[in-house]
């Protein structure tokens, strides 16, 4: 993951890039009827290098929430250590975990400050919400900082009802964006990810179509951007929380549609240099 | 001749770096010193603007920075680039060609796609333009850049490869005129010319030619060769039916205005070129049938027009094959859009059932 190419940055790189990268990175989230899927590929760039192929980025946040990172890679992996103490504070104080809305919240407000520097931090919260029961709807009312004082409390239990329970992905982002919706996909791979995704995404997939859909979309954003590849990595988040598929190859899965598209690899002439 | 020519030459060199004196004004001062000398000498005397961004990659052509597109007055460039830091959301990259066309080699010919969309500094400029223009019964170009440099540069290929036909008495190849095109537009090279285009094309070389151009068959398709073996071990893998027959078939090449010229079996160029990249991976293969490779085609440009701001408004598909190229009807791709909403909306009403049925 490489830094953010602000117009002063990109004239101090030594390595011309082909074009300035806002993030060497494929990582996607979507919602389907199932839950909240995240994948991501595994590769760390820096200037044309591939600084580390193996790296982890998506990292749970607590067992109902996984954050996937695009950007800096320091930056990220600092604001995530921050994002887990600020959430796990707020559960010993309040006995409740606070929203994934919340939590978006919060780390975009912790990242303001930061704004106009050179913090690259693009992450996709995505998380299941639990159910909020009507014992605790009274104290939700009083300590969450998504009611407005003014807005009667009929009003309020019915709007946190829906909005604080089920699947939720959530895009937050060092320049202050803050957006909820139903697909994401950040990096320099994200178009490639997007066409894939974008054709084939239902509400109603299976857990199994699901999962092969992101890993075709990581797949394919992997073989064609430069900045993105490796392994892939799969998170599964559903109202019992997160499971995390094993990592996986993506070179495996490159031979196998080559196989499929009927043109042989000549392992002998990919030793040629060329 | 040629020595006047060296003098003339070697007087450029010593008038010194100034490029105020020089009769053609430069605007870069690294400008290699074999341009100038043909520039001063030939009848191209007039201020050719050497843009900056030369000094970086040049697969960076056409692509001006934040701070040269404030300066240039010139609007006929593609969209000019946003700014990343004006922007909400990052760009995975900046913006080049504000457009999507594909063209993919298969079984049945080549079929080249591309959406009708002109754009011009974030406004549409025309919703219904013609990106893939036909050169001959049997090749036909996608464009992609500045849409006049494009119009112009497709009219120039049919005139010279007309010229050649009739010289020659048969057709240039695909390969043969992409490299002619290339060559024309180098001295170009380094201006604001902007021209990317993938020529498709089905070359007949068994019937047409004669014995005694037998020599210059294995000329062009030296070149071609060598080009092949450049190119990624990915195209190496093609069946063995490819490789034989590379001199007659379908083919298809890229060539830009910054000198690039690649064969292959795949291209798609624009800004919306990553998103019909990955549907095209997915799916094209050599075994595909018409129709088959015409929905892949039209499905890639749709996802492209739905997630890139800069292509758009309707798609137009065009097929080569031994018999000359075929147009299928412009496709208007609201309609595609307007079913995918209300499949959508039926998504969300059961989604929405489920969530009643829950709590």
């Amino acid at each position: 993951m490489t830094q953010i190419p602000s117009s002063q940055a990109s004239q101090s790189v030594s390595v011309r890039r082909p074009f300035p990268l806002s993030h060497g990175t494929t990582t996607l989230g979507f919602i389907f009827q199932g839950g909240v899927i995240a994948a991501a590929d595994t590769r760390a760039s820096a200037g044309g290098l591939v600084a580390c192929p193996a790296v982890h980025k998506i990292t749970p946040i607590h067992s109902h929430l996984v954050v996937t990172s695009s950007g800096s890679g320091a930056d990220c992996m600092l604001w995530e250590r921050i994002l887990i103490r600020e959430i796990r504070l707020y559960q010993l104080r309040h006995k409740r975990r606070l929203s994934i809305r919340g939590t978006a919240k919060l780390l975009s407000f912790m990242l303001h400050p930061f704004k106009g520097t050179d913090v690259c931090v693009a992450l996709t919260l995505c998380g299941w919400d639990k159910d909020d029961s009507v014992e605790n709807l009274e104290e939700t009312l009083g300590t969450t900082d998504d009611c407005s004082p003014s807005v009667s409390k009929d009003v309020l239990s019915k709007t946190n009802l829906q909005c604080c329970s089920g699947p939720k992905l959530i895009y937050v982002c060092s320049d202050g964006a803050r957006l909820q919706g139903d697909i994401f996909s950040v990096g320099s791979g994200s178009p490639y990810a997007y066409g894939v995704l974008d054709g084939s995404l239902r509400w109603s997939l299976s857990k199994e179509e699901a999962i092969s859909l992101a890993r075709e979309a990581v797949f394919r954003a992997t073989h064609r951007d430069a900045y993105s590849g490796n392994n892939v990595d799969l998170f599964h988040v559903t109202a019992e929380g997160w499971k995390q598929r094993q990592r996986e190859d993506l070179k495996e899965e490159y031979y196998r549609d080559m196989e499929k598209k009927g043109k042989k690899i000549d392992l002998k002439m990919q030793k040629l240099p060329k | 001749m040629a020595l006047q020519d060296l003098c003339n030459f070697q007087n450029i060199l010593l008038e010194g770096e100034t490029a105020e004196q020089s009769p053609v004004r430069f605007g870069k001062k690294a400008a290699s010193s074999y341009e100038r000398g043909l520039r001063s000498s030939s009848l191209l005397d007039f201020y050719i603007p050497v843009a900056e961004y030369l000094d970086e990659s040049p697969i960076q052509f056409g692509q001006i920075s934040p701070d040269q597109s404030s300066s240039s007055s010139d609007s006929s460039l593609p969209p000019g680039l946003p700014l990343a830091s004006s922007q909400p959301v990052p760009l995975p990259f900046p913006m080049a060609h504000g457009t999507t066309t594909l063209a993919f080699v298969f079984q049945g010919g080549v079929l080249a796609a591309a959406d009708t969309r002109s754009s011009c500094s974030g406004l549409v400029a025309c919703p219904a333009s013609q990106k893939i223009l036909p050169i001959h019964s049997h090749l036909v170009g996608t464009t992609s850049g500045t849409s006049a440099d494009c119009a112009l540069w497709k009219r120039i290929l049919s005139r010279e490869l007309r010229l050649y036909q009739l010289r020659n008495g048969h057709r240039l190849s695909t390969s043969g005129a992409a490299k002619l095109l290339s060559h024309m537009l180098h001295p170009f090279k380094g201006t604001e010319l902007c021209v990317a285009a993938t020529l498709c094309g089905w070359d007949d070389r068994s019937s047409s030619r004669g014995a005694a151009n037998g020599q210059e068959t294995d000329l062009e398709a030296m070149p071609s060769g060598k080009v092949s073996l450049i190119k990624s071990s990915f195209l190496k893998q093609q069946p063995c039916v490819r490789k034989e027959a590379s001199l007659s078939g379908p083919s298809l090449v890229y060539v830009c205005s910054d000198g690039s010229r690649l064969q292959g079996t795949l291209f798609s160029v624009g800004s919306g070129s990553p998103y019909a990249y990955s549907i095209l991976d997915q799916g094209v293969q050599w075994g595909l049938s018409v129709d088959e490779a015409t929905s892949i085609a039209r499905e890639a440009v749709y996802r492209a027009t739905y997630r890139d701001a800069y292509s758009g408004n309707c798609v137009d598909v065009y097929h080569v094959t031994s018999k000359g190229w075929t147009r299928r009807t412009r496709e208007d791709l609201k309609e595609e859009y307007y079913r995918e909403r209300e499949r959508q909306k039926e998504e969300a009403e059961k989604k929405k059932l489920i969530h009643v049925l829950k709590t």
